[in-house]
């Protein structure tokens, strides 16, 4: 092998060389963003200034609400709702969710109710808590249990269900201990679903709690945004916005990408597609 | 691949007359015969199981009458008796068929739309890393993005038109579409693919036979849950900003404190979407993919 042959990479043309490495799928990841920006650049001035701000102007009031402290109070008093609100609704459908998966008497008592509270908009939610608890009242909380609930349940539900038969079987005629059971039996079983009831739980209660923070309270991230639209501060409105999208992307990457290798990493490759193809659709259901 | 479908208690017992008269309009005659087995096991038990269903319709709905009827006032917990009578009233009045035709058209272009860009990336995300990596974060964001969002957002650039609601729709909607077809195109088997190209098959048989057979579950799944999202951004920004919809008449009952009308009008919108979503289209899709081995289903 020649020389000039092993060196040919390097002294291809540069152009050539920017161009491959702007197609690979990781250099994609920041090319959409970008092109997102200069087309918003663009656009921006053909519409009149006060109703699509310029990216600039955004920028400037998004770096307004950090400085001033709306964005971190906002989302922090939603988060510590968000927390609250779950944390009963895991609890509550933990408890639901393990008789509907163990008894079909359960689940033919509630499934229907179930599916209810699946459909129902948090819209209408959010209306009807703003008139049972007034404007300072749980109605956000209550709001984030009704949508996370009906997620826990399935998911847990399923979960239950999806317990080797054969297993348990086995392990009762060999006379393993309860205890010994649960651990190494249901919870490896269960932890699939339970991830995904943390999963969607989460991501339907956040989207029911910012809705009725409109209609039922003086505060949180939901409250504010519609605020400022009702003002007209549209730039504000905007920044905001992608506030939210920032959030979404730090829990999406830190929380959720960290939690999932862990919980799953004793499983093989196969195992795992496999599984999170099955918990897929719930990803669907959200509003 | 469907919560809801195995959620469902076993089947009701007039299964057996619908499925034979299904099976004398257009399957073949196997289909069917396999079906009795099913059926004795499950009949034997729908009795008891029909009356703990029937128990908790009674259960919830006699709790919603009681605390509505001795505990609550009527603007703040109208009665289901109530809500139905101003259903009732709604329905005699001719503003109904317009406020609906407003949102069923809403709701149709926005679909649409939302579906023809949601398959078109879906399909581009399916077969390129590159515009994998691409659309990533979009259909990510879009997916967690409260709807709210949006809907205030498409409320302040398009005021108050048709556009808000529909371009809200798409936006909502679209990575629901999308994460299904991708899922559609991966499950598309390669090894009969190649097989087929070279025994030289040509492209459309392998079009009609290999590729849409694989793909075509994931696109319908993907109308069922794209839809299930479409409704109710639908009237959330209606509600923020229509000219006219089911979402605007919300609005009006709620600001009049009319809690009975709220609840009248959400309940002819969740009604039509059960009834789209658990009925025509989960029955359509039954029909379509009945050829298939329940292994897939």
């Amino acid at each position: 092998m020649s020389t000039a042959e092993l060196s040919r990479p390097t002294t291809e043309p540069r152009f050539a060389r920017i161009r491959r490495a702007l197609l690979t799928p990781r250099a994609a990841r920041i090319t959409a963003p970008v092109l997102f920006l200069i087309g918003w650049q663009l656009i921006a001035p053909l519409i009149p200034s006060r109703i699509l701000p310029m990216p600039a102007d955004v920028a400037e009031a998004m770096w307004e609400q950090l400085v001033d402290g709306t964005m971190v109070d906002a989302f922090s008093i939603s988060i510590l709702r968000l927390a609250a609100g779950f944390s009963v609704a895991l609890v509550l459908g933990a408890v639901v969710g393990l008789a509907m998966g163990l008894s079909t008497r359960v689940e033919a008592f509630l499934h229907d109710f179930v599916i209810v509270g699946l459909t129902f908009p948090y819209l209408i939610w959010g209306l009807l808590v703003a008139m049972w608890f007034g404007f300072e009242g749980r109605g956000p909380f209550v709001v984030v249990v009704i949508a996370a609930l009906p997620y826990v349940i399935i998911n847990m539900a399923e979960g239950v269900r999806d317990v080797s038969k054969e297993l348990r079987d086995m392990a009762t005629s060999y006379d393993v201990p309860n205890a010994r059971v649960l651990r190494h039996l249901v919870l490896p079983s269960l932890s699939p679903f339970f991830f995904a009831s943390l999963r969607y739980g989460l991501a339907n209660g956040w989207k029911g709690l910012v809705l009725a923070e409109v209609f039922a309270a003086t505060s949180g991230a939901g409250y504010v945004i519609n605020e400022m639209e009702e003002y007209g501060f549209f730039a504000g409105v905007i920044g905001f916005a992608l506030w939210f999208a920032l959030f979404s992307i730090l829990v999406e990457r830190l929380v959720f990408g960290r939690l999932s290798r862990r919980v799953f990493r004793w499983r093989s490759a196969a195992v795992r597609t496999e599984e999170t193809r099955k918990v897929e659709p719930f990803e669907a259901m959200v509003d | 691949m469907d919560p809801g479908g195995r959620l469902r208690p076993p089947v009701p017992p007039n299964r057996s007359e619908r499925s034979t008269q299904v099976a004398t309009q257009t399957a073949p005659p196997q289909a069917a015969t396999p079906a009795p087995r099913v059926e004795t096991r499950t009949r034997r038990r729908t009795p008891h199981l029909w009356a703990w269903r029937l128990a908790g319709y009674i259960f919830f709905v006699g709790s919603w009458m009681l605390l509505a009827t001795y505990v609550f006032e009527v603007y703040i917990l109208p009665s289901p008796t109530r809500v139905l009578s101003e259903m009732w009233e709604i329905l005699g009045r001719g503003d109904f068929w317009e406020n609906i035709y407003a949102t069923l058209k809403h709701l149709f272009i926005g679909f649409t739309i939302a579906y023809v860009i949601g398959t078109a990336i879906g399909i581009a995300m399916g077969r390129s890393p590159y515009w994998d990596g691409f659309f990533h974060d979009y259909v990510m964001l879009a997916l967690t993005t409260p709807g709210l969002v949006f809907a205030l957002i498409c409320v302040m650039i398009f005021g108050l038109s048709t556009w808000a609601p529909i371009t809200a729709i798409v936006l909502t909607a679209f990575p629901h579409v999308t994460v299904n077809v991708v899922e559609g195109v991966r499950a598309i088997p390669r090894e009969l693919q190649d097989m087929a190209t070279s025994y030289g098959v040509d492209r459309r048989t392998q079009l009609r036979h290999i590729i849409l057979p694989a793909v075509a579950p994931f696109l319908f799944t993907a109308v069922r849950y794209g839809f299930a999202i479409a409704w109710k951004i639908t009237a959330l920004t209606e509600l923020f900003g229509g000219r006219d919809g089911v979402g605007i008449q919300i609005r009006v009952k709620f600001e009049l404190f009319n809690m009975a009308g709220v609840l009248a009008w959400a309940f002819f919108l969740v009604t039509f979407a059960l009834i789209m979503e658990r009925v025509v289209l989960q029955r359509l899709e039954r029909r379509f993919f009945r050829w298939r081995p329940k292994a897939f289903a």
